[in-house]
């Protein structure tokens, strides 16, 4: 009797693991995936409550809403996002994402956001501007925008190269760590991010002046969905004539970065 | 976020990483066993496969392997894998546990002397029944340590599933962290992981106590 109960248990529960691994097969074809590092206040973090939030979240649930599509937020490894846009299980990569040096690996929506990369050092590092980084510890997130500027020819790839020594992380809270135990001078970043760290960090922390580069946000598609990007375009403009748009960038202080044009 | 808060939403990625736990578990330690034997069969074939199997199992990252099962379906067969992901997480747990498990089994079995095969087959036991009634049992008080180390491995290996992108306590614990700028979540999370491991080797330590018949 025993060994019965216990073979039904078994029984029981390869059951309904195959049901569990067979019953969610089809996708619904309304449902519209983001793609985002939920580790990237303020357009994409986990909030108070454990809930997915930040400017290109709320943007991406409104787009949802007129276009009839249910949002689903897929957070991801930011150094597995083409695997994930290529292989199809998230449909855009929206996420202060650079459109700058990556024109031609996605589709593009319009730019809703003018970014810079700067560079942030400890206040008492005696650090003054981009010349005064020769020979010192820089970090950068691993396959990001200020990666790509720091190594590409056409950016500041003479600046990175004067470097001791570029730094890669996986997130920027490991990043601010390391910077504050000193083990690396400085970090790469995107504007918006940099506010946002320090503020949270109090005025240790501060901002170079001199900037890396200028550049634009936009919503990445994989090559050839130029469908979903068009029907993302047109409700971001919508976004933009109702107010909606300028009401989220003020919530999250990104107003003077903005570059939608209505 | 308060203390208490992140405490709630730390356990709530818990509750994801005892699901990795617990469904690895159900299909390797079986699933161990057929490898087991596999290894051990006569046929130079079979046991050269399931050796090669092993091999390439215990020889590669399981977060590389963990992304082969997940991506692999695309990139090499065009198959949709939106839904994939936990399922690809439990696939790629349970081969490579399995691979463990198996080595850990073939351990115990050749461990048990050849006299005791003799004696049976002498006293009339077919070999199924041999090993059923005279060798499992011997075997699996004496794989019990090894696979409790390999449990408790288990339980910290599961911070891997994040590499594709599968949200359990530790991702969480680093999203919290960058959200908060602090790096208290990962006390709290070591403090967890502690906890639960205590759980598994109490448990262990128990059936082992039980099974110490002779």
């Amino acid at each position: 009797m025993k060994l019965r109960k216990k073979i039904l248990c078994a029984l029981l529960t390869i059951s309904t693991t195959a049901a569990l691994l067979t019953g969610c097969g089809k996708k619904d074809n309304k449902t519209f995936t983001v793609g985002f590092d939920a580790e990237y206040p303020p357009y994409g973090y986990m909030d108070e409550n454990g809930e997915y939030t930040g400017f290109d979240l709320e943007l991406a649930e409104e787009v949802c809403k007129i276009n009839g599509w249910t949002l689903k937020k897929q957070p991801i490894d930011w150094a597995n996002k083409d695997n994930e846009l290529n292989s199809g299980s998230i449909d855009c990569i929206w996420n202060g994402f650079t459109i700058n040096g990556r024109e031609d690996k996605y589709e593009w929506s319009v730019p809703y956001v003018d970014n810079s990369q700067v560079v942030v050092v400890k206040a008492d590092s005696g650090i003054k501007g981009l010349s005064d980084l020769a020979g010192k510890t820089v970090g950068v997130q691993a396959a990001s925008a200020a990666l790509d500027v720091l190594t590409d020819e056409e950016g500041q790839k003479e600046l990175g190269d004067s470097f001791g020594k570029l730094q890669e992380f996986a997130d920027y809270n490991t990043a601010f760590v390391e910077l504050q135990a000193g083990s690396v001078d400085a970090i790469a970043m995107d504007i918006g991010v940099a506010q946002y760290q320090i503020s949270g960090r109090g005025d240790e922390f501060i901002i170079l002046d001199e900037h890396l580069n200028a550049e634009q946000y936009g919503v990445g598609f994989k090559l050839g969905n130029t469908k979903m990007r068009d029907d993302v375009n047109k409700a971001l403009k919508e976004l933009k004539q109702n107010g909606k748009f300028d009401e989220l960038a003020e919530k999250y202080g990104l107003s003077e970065m903005t570059c939608l044009e209505p | 976020m308060s203390f208490f808060n992140m405490l709630e939403q730390i356990s709530s990625g818990m509750l994801h990483t005892i699901l990795i736990f617990f469904f690895t578990l159900v299909f390797s330690l079986p699933l161990g066993w057929i490898v087991a034997f596999g290894r051990m069969s006569k046929n130079k074939i079979i046991s050269g496969i399931t050796a090669f199997f092993i091999s390439i199992l215990r020889g590669t990252p399981l977060m590389l392997q963990l992304m082969v099962v997940f991506y692999g379906p695309y990139f090499l067969f065009q198959l949709p894998i939106g839904n994939w992901r936990f399922p690809a997480i439990i696939v790629g747990f349970s081969i490579n546990y399995a691979a463990y498990f198996a080595e850990i089994y073939r351990s115990g079995i050749s461990a048990i002397p050849v006299g005791q095969y003799e004696a049976a087959h002498i006293l009339g036991y077919t070999k199924v029944q041999t090993f059923f009634k005279i060798i499992l049992p011997q075997v699996i008080r004496i794989i019990l340590p090894a696979v409790t180390n390999e449990v408790i491995t288990l339980v910290k290996d599961t911070s891997l599933a994040f590499s594709i992108s599968y949200i359990e306590m530790f991702s969480i614990t680093k999203q919290i962290a960058s959200t908060q700028t602090t790096l208290m979540p990962f006390a709290i999370a070591a403090a967890f992981y502690y906890i639960f491991n205590l759980l598994v080797s109490f448990v262990m330590r128990r059936l082992e106590k039980r099974l110490n018949y002779y």
